[in-house]
C-alpha cells in the first residue's frame, strides 16, 4: 500500500523557500493544546506512552516552538469535555488577540487511543469529524492538529482536505497562509505503534526528534512543518517497516489559503543545545538521557555543521559504526552551546550502548536489592510494650513495566529485631528479644520525570512478630497477621544500572489476642538496587 | 483450580494469630515461684557430712555445749515436710502454666475444660481473674458433662501483683473438705491446706497452715522467713516430747534461724507440759556444735558458753 503522502521534494524546495521568510512565523501569536491519553476505554489495551509524547511535545513546544506558557495547556488522561473546554479557553484567546490585530496560530497535539472515527480519551469520544469541524471554524489564523493516534489518517480523508504532494505552492507569493494544516501518524487503517526502546511512539519521537534539530535540513536553525513532517514520515516508516504491526505512514493534509510554510521551532531560542561541528564524523547520532531514552537522534552528513536543541542537562552521545559504539558524555548548560568534540568519545562495545535496551514481553525489566529502615507502630503504648520499633534490613526484587507502563511489581522480605525489657503495670524487668520478619509483595505507580520517579502503590504483608525470653519462666510468643498498606515514594536513577529509592509505608495490622485492636503502623526505608 | 482461592485464603487464615499477649504475661507473673516459697534449709546448704550427722539428732532434750545441736536436725525434718506439702499444691499449678489459655477475655482467662477421660471422674478447667493489681485463680472440677453451674473450686489463690517480677503478696488454698465431700479426693483428718505468702520484700515469709477437724492431731502452723544475706528462720511446732524430766510430755514452739554459713540459734518455748513457759536458746556454729545455751527455768547456771558467739540475725526482726 503506498502512503497517504509522499514527500513531494519539488513541493518541499519551495516550502523551504517560503519558510525562509521566517519573519511571518515569528510574528505568530501562538497557542497549543496538548494532550495525551493512555486510556481509550473499552476494547482497547492501555497505551504505555501516550502521557509522555504528550509531555514531551508540551515541553519542546513552550522550549521552542513560541509558545508562551500561559497560551499552552498540557492535558494528561483527561476526558473529551475537558479537552474541549481547554480548547474553548485557548479560543477565546486566540480570538481576544486578533482582534488585536496579532497574528494567531493554534496547534492541537493528541496522544492517543482512536477507533471508529473518533478519539478515545479514557471512557469519552470526540468524533474526526467533530474535532475537524471545530478546528476549521477556530478563530485562529493557522490551525494545526497532530494526532499520534490508530487510524488517524482518517481524518486527512475527510471532505475538505487535501493531501500533499497536492499541496501547490504559489511561488514566490506574499499572502501568509491561513487555513488548517493535519498531520497525523498512521493511515486510515493502520495502527499506531509504540515503542519500548524508545519509550515512546515511534511518530511522536521522531517529530520530537526532528524539531530538536535533525528535521533541520536547510541547516537554518529554524524547523518548519513541512521539515518536520517530512522527517517524521521518513524515520517512522522506516522505523516501523519491520515491526510485527507492518510499516506505518504518517499524513499530512491541509486547507490553506494563502501561502507560507510555519515554522515550528526556532534551534536558537533558548540559547543552550549542542552544535555538532562539519568536520565531526558523518553517521548516526543518538543523545541519550541519564534514564536511558533516546532524546534525541540527528543524522549528520560530512561537512554540515547541525545544531541539536537539547534542554540543559547531562546527556550519553552513541554515533553507532559498523563494528563499534563511539560513546561520550555531554554537559549542556544553561543558555550556552556546546560543541560536541569527537575526541570526547571513546571506542566502546555494543554491550556497552547507553541506550536501554528494551526487554522482551513488553518491555519489563527487573531489579534486585537491599533495604534498609524502621518500623514504628503509631500508639505509644504498643510500641513501647507489644510491637516495638525497630530497625529492619531485608532484600527486595522489582518487575517494572511487566503489568503496565510504570507499574512496578515487588516482592520483598525483611527482619528487624531488639533487646528488650519487659514493661507491664504488674509485671516490668525479664529480658527477652524482640524480632520482626516481614514478607511483602508491592504493586506501585511511578510517574518518572528524568532521572526520578515518583510512585504509590499498595502494599501486602505477612507479618510475624516473636518474643524470645531469656528466662525459661516465661513462653516465648508469636503473632503473625496479613498486613495491607499503602506506599510513596521516590526513585532516583543516579547511574544507569542503579536505582536508590527512599520511602514511606503506611500499614494497618488487625491485633487478635488480648482483644481485637486495630492497629497502625509506619515504615521508612531506603532501597538500593541493582538492574541486571 | 476453582478450588484454590478458598484453599488458599484458608491456608492465609490458618497461617494468622498467635500468642502475643501481654496480659498472658501479667497472669503467669500472679502464679507463685516455687524457690520463693520452698525452704532452704540449714542441713541443705551445709552438704551431706554435716547434714548427716545433724540429721540424727533431735530436741527431744536440752543439748550440751560442743555438743551436735538436735534443734537443727529438728528443723531439717520440718523444712523437708514443709517443702513436700509446698510442692504437693504448686505442681498442679506449674502443669498449668505450659499452656496457653484456651479463652481469652478482658481481665479473665480460662484453661480448659478438659474432659474427664477413662478413670477420670471430672473434668478439669482453671480460671483466672484480675481486678487492677489482685488476681484470682480457682483450680476447678465437675462431673463430666455436668453444666457451668457444678463447677467446684478445688484449690483457690489470690495474688496481690506489687513487687515487680512474680512479687507480691498471695495465697494458695486447697478445699479438701470439699473435694472429700465430692470423692475427689479422700484426706482424712484435715479440711483445708493453705499457703500464705509475701515475697514483695525482705523478710519474706511463706505461711504453710493446715486446718484439722481432730485440732490436736498435728502441728497446724509453719513459718518460714527469709531476709537479707540469705538469713532464714523457720517457726513450728513438736507435739508431745520429753523435752525436760517431769510427770507431763511437752509441746514446744520452736523458731530456728540460721545463717549460709551454718552457724545458727534455736529458741524453744514451751506451750504445754511440766514448765510451761520455759524458754530455752541455743546458739551453733559452723560445724553445728553447741555453742550458747539459755535457760529460763534454771536459776543456778542460766547460760553456758558466750552468747558473743551467736550470729546477728538482726535482719530477721525487721
Amino acid at each position: 500500500m503506498s502512503p497517504p503522502l509522499l514527500p513531494s521534494w519539488r513541493a518541499l524546495a519551495a516550502l523551504l523557500v517560503l519558510g525562509a521568510s521566517a519573519a511571518h512565523a515569528d510574528s505568530l501569536r501562538r497557542f497549543a493544546l496538548v494532550a495525551g491519553n493512555d486510556e481509550g476505554g473499552d476494547e482497547t489495551r492501555p497505551l504505555r506512552f501516550a502521557q509522555d509524547d504528550a509531555r514531551k511535545m508540551h515541553g519542546l513546544l513552550a522550549r521552542l516552538g513560541g509558545v508562551a506558557p500561559g497560551d499552552a495547556m498540557l492535558l494528561l488522561n483527561e476526558s473529551s469535555k475537558d479537552f474541549l473546554a481547554a480548547l474553548t479557553q485557548l479560543e477565546t484567546r486566540a480570538k481576544e488577540a486578533r482582534a488585536r490585530g496579532e497574528r494567531t496560530a493554534l496547534l492541537v497535539y493528541y496522544s492517543g487511543h482512536a477507533k471508529d472515527g473518533t478519539l478515545r480519551l479514557g471512557n469519552t469520544r470526540l468524533g474526526f469529524e467533530d474535532l475537524k469541524q471545530r478546528l476549521s471554524n477556530a478563530p485562529a489564523d493557522i490551525r494545526i492538529a497532530i494526532l499520534d493516534s490508530c487510524r488517524s489518517g482518517a481524518l486527512t480523508r475527510t471532505k475538505g482536505a487535501r493531501r500533499a504532494p497536492a499541496f501547490e505552492i504559489e511561488s514566490g507569493a506574499a499572502r501568509d497562509a491561513r487555513g488548517l494544516v493535519i498531520l497525523t501518524s498512521s493511515s486510515a487503517d493502520e495502527d499506531s505503534q509504540e515503542s519500548d526502546a524508545l519509550r515512546g511512539s515511534y511518530f511522536s519521537h521522531h517529530l520530537a526528534s526532528g524539531l530538536l534539530g535533525d528535521a533541520d535540513r536547510s541547516g537554518d536553525g529554524r524547523v518548519t512543518l513541512f521539515e518536520a513532517y517530512s522527517h517524521a514520515y521518513a524515520r517512522t516508516v522506516a522505523d516501523t517497516a519491520a515491526s510485527s504491526g507492518g510499516a506505518q505512514h504518517p499524513t499530512f493534509s491541509y486547507d490553506l489559503a494563502g501561502n507560507g510554510d510555519l515554522v515550528l521551532t526556532d534551534l536558537r531560542a533558548g540559547g543552550d543545545g549542542l552544535v555538532v561541528p562539519g568536520l565531526a564524523p558523518a553517521g548516526m547520532y543518538y543523545f541519550v538521557d541519564p534514564g536511558g531514552m533516546v532524546v534525541a537522534e540527528l543524522d549528520k552528513t560530512p561537512d554540515v555543521e547541525r545544531r541539536v536543541a537539547l534542554a540543559p542537562g547531562t546527556y550519553r552521545v552513541k554515533r553507532r559504526l559498523s563494528d563499534r559504539l563511539r560513546i561520550g558524555e555531554v554537559e549542556v548548560s544553561r543558555g550556552r552551546q556546546v560543541v560536541l568534540e569527537e575526541s570526547r568519545l571513546r571506542d566502546a562495545p555494543f554491550s556497552d550502548d547507553p541506550v536501554k535496551g528494551a526487554a522482551p514481553e513488553g518491555g519489563a525489566w527487573w531489579t534486585v536489592g537491599v533495604s534498609g529502615g524502621v518500623q514504628s507502630f503509631f500508639d505509644a503504648p504498643t510500641r513501647q510494650s507489644l510491637f516495638l520499633s525497630v530497625g529492619m534490613l531485608g532484600a527486595e526484587a522489582q518487575l517494572h513495566d511487566y503489568f503496565r507502563r510504570d507499574w512496578v511489581w515487588g516482592v520483598d522480605v525483611a527482619v528487624g529485631g531488639k533487646q528488650a525489657l519487659l514493661a507491664l503495670p504488674t509485671l516490668s524487668g525479664p529480658p527477652y528479644k524482640y524480632s520482626v520478619t516481614s514478607l511483602g509483595t508491592t504493586l506501585t505507580s511511578e510517574w518518572p520525570r528524568g532521572t526520578v520517579a515518583p510512585f504509590v502503590g499498595a502494599r501486602m504483608a505477612y507479618l510475624v512478630m516473636r518474643r524470645d525470653f531469656e528466662e525459661a519462666t516465661y513462653p516465648d510468643q508469636k503473632y503473625a497477621m496479613f498486613s495491607p498498606g499503602l506506599v510513596a515514594g521516590l526513585r532516583w536513577q543516579p547511574l544507569r544500572r542503579l536505582h536508590v529509592t527512599g520511602r514511606a509505608r503506611l500499614h494497618y495490622l488487625l491485633y487478635t489476642v488480648d482483644e481485637q485492636r486495630s492497629l497502625g503502623f509506619w515504615e521508612l526505608g531506603a532501597l538500593v538496587t541493582y538492574q541486571p | 483450580m476453582r478450588h484454590l482461592v478458598p484453599i488458599c485464603l484458608c491456608l492465609a487464615l490458618a497461617a494468622c494469630g498467635g500468642d502475643f499477649s501481654n496480659d498472658d504475661l501479667e497472669f503467669l507473673n500472679a502464679f507463685p515461684r516455687r524457690e520463693d516459697l520452698t525452704a532452704s534449709m540449714p542441713g541443705k546448704t551445709q552438704g551431706e557430712a554435716w547434714g548427716a550427722r545433724v540429721a540424727s539428732k533431735s530436741a527431744q532434750q536440752a543439748g550440751r555445749l560442743g555438743d551436735s545441736s538436735g534443734i537443727v536436725g529438728d528443723t531439717d525434718k520440718t523444712g523437708l515436710r514443709f517443702n513436700e506439702a509446698v510442692d504437693g499444691i504448686l505442681s498442679s499449678l506449674e502443669a498449668i502454666q505450659q499452656y496457653t489459655p484456651t479463652k481469652r477475655e478482658p481481665n479473665r482467662r480460662v484453661w480448659g475444660p478438659i474432659p474427664g477421660r477413662n478413670d477420670m471422674r471430672f473434668d478439669t478447667r482453671f480460671v483466672m481473674t484480675r481486678e487492677g493489681e489482685r488476681f484470682d485463680y480457682q483450680l476447678q472440677y465437675r462431673d463430666i458433662g455436668e453444666g457451668e453451674d457444678a463447677w467446684w473450686s478445688f484449690m483457690s489463690g489470690s495474688f496481690q501483683a506489687n513487687g515487680g517480677v512474680r512479687k507480691g503478696e498471695g495465697s494458695l488454698i486447697m478445699d479438701l473438705k470439699r473435694a472429700r465431700e465430692e470423692r475427689f479426693l479422700d484426706i482424712p483428718f484435715l479440711d483445708r491446706e493453705e499457703i500464705h505468702y509475701q515475697t514483695r520484700k525482705l523478710p519474706t515469709r511463706v505461711e504453710l497452715v493446715f486446718v484439722s477437724n481432730v485440732p490436736t492431731l498435728l502441728p497446724s502452723r509453719y513459718i518460714y522467713r527469709e531476709a537479707e544475706g540469705d538469713l532464714a528462720e523457720m517457726t513450728f511446732q513438736i507435739l508431745d516430747t520429753d523435752f525436760v524430766q517431769g510427770g507431763l510430755r511437752e509441746d514446744v514452739a520452736l523458731t530456728t534461724r540460721w545463717a549460709p554459713d551454718g552457724r545458727g540459734t534455736g529458741i524453744l518455748e514451751i506451750i504445754k507440759g511440766d514448765i510451761l513457759g520455759a524458754k530455752y536458746t541455743e546458739c551453733w556454729d559452723a560445724q553445728g556444735r553447741v555453742t550458747f545455751i539459755s535457760r529460763s527455768w534454771d536459776f543456778l547456771n542460766p547460760t553456758e558458753g558466750l552468747r558473743s558467739s551467736c550470729p546477728d540475725m538482726s535482719a530477721l526482726d525487721r
